[in-house]
């Protein structure tokens, strides 16, 4: 039981990290980005290129893959995202990031070394394996030592995001401009910059997810599209519009997937988590976190 | 009237094929307090955001402001030259601080004077002072037409324009704001006002401009218009505030 929950939120904390940069992009671009998954692997096969090719270990790996997945959200969001909104308004941006979503696929398959297999992350570290719990008479559970990195990394980034928004004042510029653009450009604010450095922290944070996960599930394949739907599942289940939700929901959508797969086929338990959100849409379409006041926009 | 801290010459300007302002022209000095009058879709909105160059496609004409030509300008240049708007609806950042949006109106200076700025402003309001923590959504309407001026104080203006600072407000609020509409021309400040008060306004107002199917139909001193038939009779009427 311990185990699978251990399991459970481990993964989640990737699918947490999904949602948050769908998060973070929609309140700045109105616009879910369907190639958050896509980024998020992408993200990971930079992290094992930093560590084969340049032999960085696991933390210069992790640092390079999330500075090259924030340029390239800038490069995304100036490139790719501006112009698509230009012609085509809303409408148009979420086509580009889902035109996105093909490009990334088929085009990191192409990349010597990365190919349309999965590799693995080196581990940031320390024993494979601890026994955290001896509650039980079988001995507890027993706990992978990068199941715990996963989670002090992601305490870190939710940190590291809390500081930037609540504390600093580009950060509040960057929730302003998102809020109310007009409103921000009449006080001098850069509104498409701050627009750019949304999605690009929103990248980066798919970038840093795919690679803290990496040392457990593998990095590359065609696993992004499944990921950008289980983010945004846990996005709906927590509700959008909420950081804190978001990561709960994360949470909740990977405890339930492990709890699931543990007692059926692949095949089965997947169609059950995305019906998730089907259900929550039915019951209470602006999250467990939510306002209901904030799902009309 | 040459030397103006504002002028606007011969401007046309509208929405996409959509002519609004059809040749206007407008000065405001330092310190003086003008008024652009009219009735509901005369252009007057259209006029500030021309200034403000958001939303509107210029089609001909000049605006200079303090020497800089704004026709070349992007909004928030026009912000970085000391040209202020509290728009329609305010546009506050609802979910941050009142405390958060006054910084912000400081985001082009900064720097220095930021917390003397924000003791000035909160004097000048004190109902902000102790609302400072609340989200900005929670504020009252008079509030937050107070907090709007304060945010744009808060860059330190040569120009506030305000678009119909009186909607929706009480009448002895809107009296508090013109009177610090009128303080702040004392101060050195220009001030233009768009409003559909007519007579209020020309209580408080130095000049005035009556704008009609985006042009100018009329303008003169405020005691000259008050004196004016047709203005009596066009937009007086019964309405006294
Ligand atoms: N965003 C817009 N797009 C198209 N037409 C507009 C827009 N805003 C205003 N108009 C039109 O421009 C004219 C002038 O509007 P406005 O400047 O808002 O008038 P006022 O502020 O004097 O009431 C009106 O006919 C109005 O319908
Ligand atoms: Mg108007």
């Amino acid at each position: 039981m311990l185990q699978l929950l251990i399991a459970g939120l481990t993964v989640g904390s990737e699918f947490a990290l999904i949602a948050l940069g769908i998060h973070i992009i929609l309140r700045a671009t109105r616009v879910v980005n369907f190639a958050q998954g896509e980024f998020s692997i992408v993200g990971g096969l930079i992290a094992l290129t930093c560590a084969e090719v340049l032999h960085a270990n696991a933390w210069f790996a992790l640092a390079g893959a999330t500075l090259a997945g924030f340029v390239l959200g800038l490069v995304f969001e100036i490139v790719v995202l501006r112009p698509a909104g230009r012609t085509g308004g809303e409408a148009g941006v979420t086509i580009a990031t889902i035109g996105a979503v093909f490009v990334l696929l088929y085009g990191h398959a192409l990349v010597p070394g990365w190919g349309s297999d999965s590799h693995p992350l080196p581990g940031f570290g320390g024993p494979a394996n601890i026994v955290i719990l001896s509650l039980s008479k079988d001995g507890g559970a027993v706990v992978q030592v990068q199941s715990l990195w996963v989670f002090a990394l992601l305490i870190a980034a939710l940190a590291a995001l809390y500081v930037f928004f609540e504390r600093t004042y580009y950060g509040k510029a960057i929730r302003a401009a998102a809020e109310n653009p007009l409103g921000a450009r009449l006080v001098g604010i850069d509104v498409n910059s701050a627009r750019a450095i949304s999605v690009a922290l929103g990248i980066a944070l798919a970038a840093y997810g795919g690679t803290i996960i990496g040392p457990i599930t593998l990095v590359g394949g065609a696993a992004g599209f499944a990921l950008t739907i289980k983010g945004f599942v846990a996005a709906i289940v927590g509700g959008l519009e909420s950081p804190v939700g978001c990561v709960a929901g994360g949470f909740v959508v990977g405890v339930l997937q492990v709890f699931l797969q543990s007692r059926m086929s692949y095949d089965v338990a997947d169609p059950l988590v995305y019906s998730v959100l089907l259900l929550m849409l039915l019951v209470r379409p602006q999250g467990l976190f939510g306002r209901r006041d904030v799902v009309r926009d | 009237m040459s030397g103006a801290l504002l002028e606007v010459r011969g401007l046309r300007a509208g929405y996409g094929a959509l002519e609004v302002l059809r040749g206007v022209d407008l000065d405001v000095a330092a310190g003086e307090l003008v008024a652009v009058l009219g009735p509901n879709g005369a252009g007057k909105s259209t006029l500030l955001r021309a200034i403000s160059r958001y939303d509107v496609t210029l089609r001909g004409g000049t605006i200079v402001f303090d020497g800089a030509d704004l026709t070349r300008a992007n909004t928030e240049r026009t912000v970085r030259l000391g040209c202020l708007q509290v728009p329609e609806g305010r546009q506050l950042f609802g979910r941050l601080s009142v405390e958060d949006n006054l910084r912000l109106g400081a985001f082009v200076r900064r720097r220095g004077t930021l917390e003397t700025d924000l003791r000035s402003v909160y004097e000048r309001f004190p109902p902000l002072a102790q609302r400072r923590a609340q989200h900005a959504y929670t504020l009252s309407g008079g509030e937050q037409q107070m907090l709007a001026i304060g945010r744009a104080l808060m860059a330190r203006p040569k120009l506030l324009m305000l678009d119909e600072p009186s909607t929706g407000l009480a009448p002895q609020i809107v009296e508090q704001i013109f009177a610090i509409a009128s303080e702040l021309a004392r101060g050195g400040t220009a001030l233009l006002i768009v409003e559909q008060n007519a007579y209020l306004t020309l209580r408080h107002a130095g000049r005035a401009y009556v704008l009609e199917n985006g042009a100018v139909a009329l303008a003169g001193t405020a005691a000259e218009l008050l004196r004016d038939e047709r203005v009596k009779a066009i937009y007086l009427g019964g309405s006294t505030a």
